[in-house]
């Protein structure tokens, strides 16, 4: 097998030009000034000095708690989704797996709204919870409309990496556990969960990855209060035109990101 | 007890299954509605079927959105899975920095992606479009297949291949019959989910393309203002394509198995194969054709850049057949969307920014003077929208369409009284959490600033800090939400009593929901225009001269302003529709005669950065 090793080397090509050379392009502009040249290279930490501001760190915070809490969430609800669905015949799998994905196939703005249209003042559930009698509830521009729709929008990436590592589990194993005398609870701790915690991880930093940078939901679902880091980097990229100090922020998220990743790293070697 | 279970398992994936579907749902339903509304269904009708299918724009946008999805897909999951294969014999130091670099494009925030994209193909010189485009889907989706499949091959016993290959197989026949079987849960996975990321992706699309290339989401996004049932009706359609597919491929097997058990497994996927190549043979086919029919030589062309759903689409085709030319018309977003992708070299001939982007583009040099002896019809321009601060004596623009800044407000609930007071009903508590702000640093200063009795181009940092104050203030007692385009739709499904909205926007919201009235406060507002420019390196002068010729001419101007709704800088289009469409709509008509109302000036980037940073902190607590 020491000939697939070769088989990197297109990749490492390709990372090299198509996502390190950029990524040295960014970290340039966020260790300088001068608008958007880098003809001049004026090299400055100001711009991450910026960020130390209490609103700054504030955004910053707010987003990681909503990117835990939707990844907590997603895993509570996608596991035993995930699950269910590697328990069934092997045709069915494959249509359901397909099922959990085809929603994501059509425009996120258009669910985006129809979720608006679902949780509004006037919308639809509260339109039929007025019908039944009940008092209407506010949804829109809260924690829990932006959540719902985050989880809406990545629980397929929960579920399929789960289902994938279930789904080749080999059933012998558990009858063995079984037939050793562990009982239910610790053939799923011990065997079953054990063997789908590559898939858990890959899901979760999908999933945590993609909600804290996360900004078109929580500006619909919560409203423009709802400042979260992608945000905060969409604004000085676009409507500012401040680069030098959008790239020090997704840098900076990128090294947060990357001693989040870090921890689950040595919690996985630990599992191993 | 395992019929309890049973029952509870259906009855947790059923709920999922309706809360996966329960947008869709609502979405389908909405493909019907008989108006332009996706919040209130106010009647069936097949309208935006009909439309859908007379929009050539948006079935190039299928096109282009299914063969960049198919070919990144297969692609990228080829490309990821040899890596993923590859990576678990590396050695350690290649391994850690190839998976952390794998990161990269996945922690990214896509706006970083976009932009550090667009700045490596600008500088590689590769014309953007439809290449550059499945390039830049190649790089964000291989990762995605890379982390699917590498934890597959890691858990692979490492002797199996040596086994195969004591038994006699090569290198590759052990990769295709015994290894590759092993993972194929991880390729499909990854495939699934490079194929998602494709299908749904907008900036990263956006930035990288060009040259009048767009996939369905760079349609629908540039659609913010005026999101129409159109695209509902295709996502409509796209499902039951998909069903119809799944039902196809799934169904027909299961029932013929029944009917041959022995059908061997292998035959099936040569079948699965034969399938694979055909839908890739169909794309390359479809994407030849594609380029031949984008490439049709001899006329002229003239590249227009305008905001999104702000032109009649029927008027395009009327003026290339009326001057004998291609007309590429591409979208933007915001106005400064489209000067981050002016400043990366696109070239476009005709722009259609607004007042303050023009301003800056004139003293960036950018815009060459309008020759205005060609424009024939410039007598058709009314006086009213000629000669502003923004480009004293039009030397380098002729206008295009104009209109004010506004309170919406629900007449139902607000007393005429309270209007009155102007920007000051945005602080009465009788509607504390009853209103909507408008989600930019601009719009909300220029409120507050105008509140107070200030000039909304003020540089004074007093004057700055007090409209920050104010706004604090309002946060902190009324409670607003601070909202995008949404707000039309919302204000048209009555949501709220009070919302800042474009005038353009309020003619159009009035004329949907009956009970909304809109104000301009006395205090003074912003009165805005927005205007076609040539730019310097246009190509076809004389064209793009023809082209605004022809959008002030009577009929063409009118038939825009009744597609668009924004008020017309035509004397006799203005007229018309004040007695037609907008009759008794005051929006329609902004004020001139308000000393108190200004224009945007151009910012420099400073006083933007300083604007920014407090709106921010506005907004986040």
């Amino acid at each position: 097998m020491k000939h697939f090793k070769k088989l990197t080397y297109p990749y490492v090509l390709w990372s090299a030009l198509m996502i390190v050379i950029p990524l040295i392009l960014i970290a340039i502009y966020a260790f300088t000034t001068d608008g958007n040249t880098v003809k001049t290279l004026n090299f400055t930490g100001e711009n991450f000095a910026r960020i130390m501001e209490p609103t700054y760190l504030n955004v910053f915070w707010k987003s990681i708690k909503m990117g835990v809490i939707t990844t907590f969430i997603c895993l509570l609800v996608g596991y035993p989704l995930a699950y269910m669905i590697s328990r069934c015949r092997e045709e069915v799998q494959g249509l359901l797996i397909l099922a959990v994905t085809i929603p994501t196939w059509i425009n996120m703005l258009l669910r985006t709204y129809a979720w608006m249209n679902l949780l509004a003042d006037n919308g639809i559930i509260n339109h039929l919870l007025t019908k039944l009698g009940l008092d209407p509830l506010k949804m829109m521009y809260t924690d829990f409309s932006v959540i719902l729709g985050m989880v809406c929008n990545f629980l397929p990436f929960m579920i399929i990496p789960i289902h994938t590592a279930l789904s080749k589990m080999d059933h012998s194993l558990i009858e063995a556990a079984m037939d050793l005398g562990a009982n239910k609870v610790q053939t799923f701790r011990k065997i079953i969960l054990k063997l789908s915690m590559p898939g858990v991880w890959n899901g979760c930093m999908m999933v945590f990855l993609m909600s804290i940078s996360a900004f078109v939901i929580p500006k619909l679902l919560g409203g423009g209060q709802y400042v979260l880091i992608g945000n905060l980097i969409e604004t000085q990229f676009i409507s500012v035109g401040d680069w030098n100090f959008g790239s020090a922020i997704s840098l900076l998220l990128a090294a947060v990101i990357l001693v989040f990743m870090m921890i689950m790293k040595k919690m996985d070697a630990k599992d191993d | 007890m395992k019929g309890l279970k049973r029952f509870f398992s259906r009855f947790y994936m059923v709920l999922c299954f309706i809360f996966f579907y329960l947008p869709i749902l609502v979405t389908v339903v909405f493909s019907f509605n008989s108006s332009k509304s996706l919040t209130s269904f106010t009647g069936f009708s097949l309208r935006w079927y009909q439309e859908l299918l007379g929009n050539g724009e948006i079935m190039s946008a299928v096109y282009v959105s299914v063969t960049i999805a198919l070919l990144s897909t297969a692609i990228s999951t080829i490309l990821g899975t040899l890596t993923a294969l590859g990576l678990s014999r590396s050695r350690r130091f290649l391994k850690e920095y190839l998976l952390n670099v794998n990161n990269i494009p996945i922690l990214n925030p896509e706006i970083v992606s976009a932009i550090s994209l667009m700045l490596l193909f600008s500088s590689l010189g590769l014309p953007k479009g439809y290449w550059t485009m499945l390039l830049a889907h190649i790089s964000f989706c291989t990762p995605f297949v890379i982390t699917s499949v590498y934890p597959k091959v890691r858990s692979l016993d490492p002797n199996l291949a040596n086994a195969a290959m004591d038994l006699g197989a090569t290198p590759f026949q052990a990769l295709i019959k015994v290894i590759l079987p092993m993972i194929r849960p991880g390729i499909f996975a990854g495939a699934l989910l490079a194929f998602t990321m494709s299908f749904d992706d907008f900036v990263i699309s956006y930035f990288v393309s060009g040259n009048g290339v767009k996939n369905i989401s760079i349609i629908v996004y540039n659609m913010t203002k005026r999101i129409n049932p159109t695209i509902n009706a295709l996502s409509t359609i796209v499902i039951l394509v998909i069903v119809a597919v799944l039902v196809c491929v799934n169904i027909i097997p299961v029932i013929r198995k029944k009917h041959r058990r022995k059908e061997s497994s292998y035959a099936r996927h040569r079948k699965w194969a034969w399938a694979a190549g055909g839908v890739a043979a169909v794309a390359i086919i479809g994407l030849v054709a594609g380029i031949y029919s984008a490439s049709q030589g001899g006329k002229k062309t003239l590249y227009i850049y305008n905001a999104g759903e702000y032109i009649n689409p029927d008027l395009i085709p009327q003026f290339e057949k009326e001057y004998n030319c291609t007309v590429v018309y591409e979208t933007f977003e915001s106005n400064e969307m489209m000067y981050t992708k002016l400043g990366s070299g696109d070239s476009y001939d005709v722009i259609i920014p607004s007042d303050y982007m023009i301003e800056r583009l004139i003293k960036e040099e950018l815009l060459q003077p309008i020759q205005w002896e060609l424009i024939t019809n410039k007598d058709n321009l009314m006086d009213a929208v000629m000669d502003k601060s923004y480009d004293p004596g039009n030397v380098y623009s002729v206008p295009y369409f104009w209109g004010s800044v506004g309170i919406l407000y629900d007449t139902q609930v607000v007393s005429p009284e309270d209007i009155s007071a102007g920007w000051d009903v945005l602080m009465n508590p009788k509607y504390k959490g009853n209103l909507y702000m408008y989600d930019s640093e601009r719009d909300s200063f220029m409120v507050a600033l105008k509140a107070l009795g200030y000039s909304m181009n003020t540089h004074d940092t007093e004057q700055i800090e007090e409209a920050y104050n104010w706004l604090i203030t309002q946060r902190d007692t009324m409670e607003p939400v601070y909202a995008g385009d949404d707000v039309i739709d919302n204000m048209i499904s009555g949501n709220k009593a009070l919302a800042i909205v474009y005038s353009g926007d309020a003619s159009y919201i009035m004329s949907e929901n009956e009970n909304m009235g809109y104000y301009t406060p006395q205090q003074g507002t912003n009165i805005w225009y927005d205007a076609m420019v040539i730019t310097k390196d246009c190509q076809e002068v004389e064209l793009a001269h023809q082209f605004i010729d022809f959008m002030l001419r009577e009929d063409v101007a009118l038939a825009n302003t009744e597609y668009v709704g924004y008020s017309s800088v035509v004397t006799s289009a203005f007229e018309e529709m004040q007695k037609t469409v907008y009759a008794g709509i005051n929006a329609y008509v902004p004020d001139t005669d308000n000393a108190n109302d200004e224009i945007f000036a151009y910012q420099d980037t400073q006083t933007k950065q300083l604007f920014a940073q407090l709106w921010t902190k506005v907004k986040a607590k």
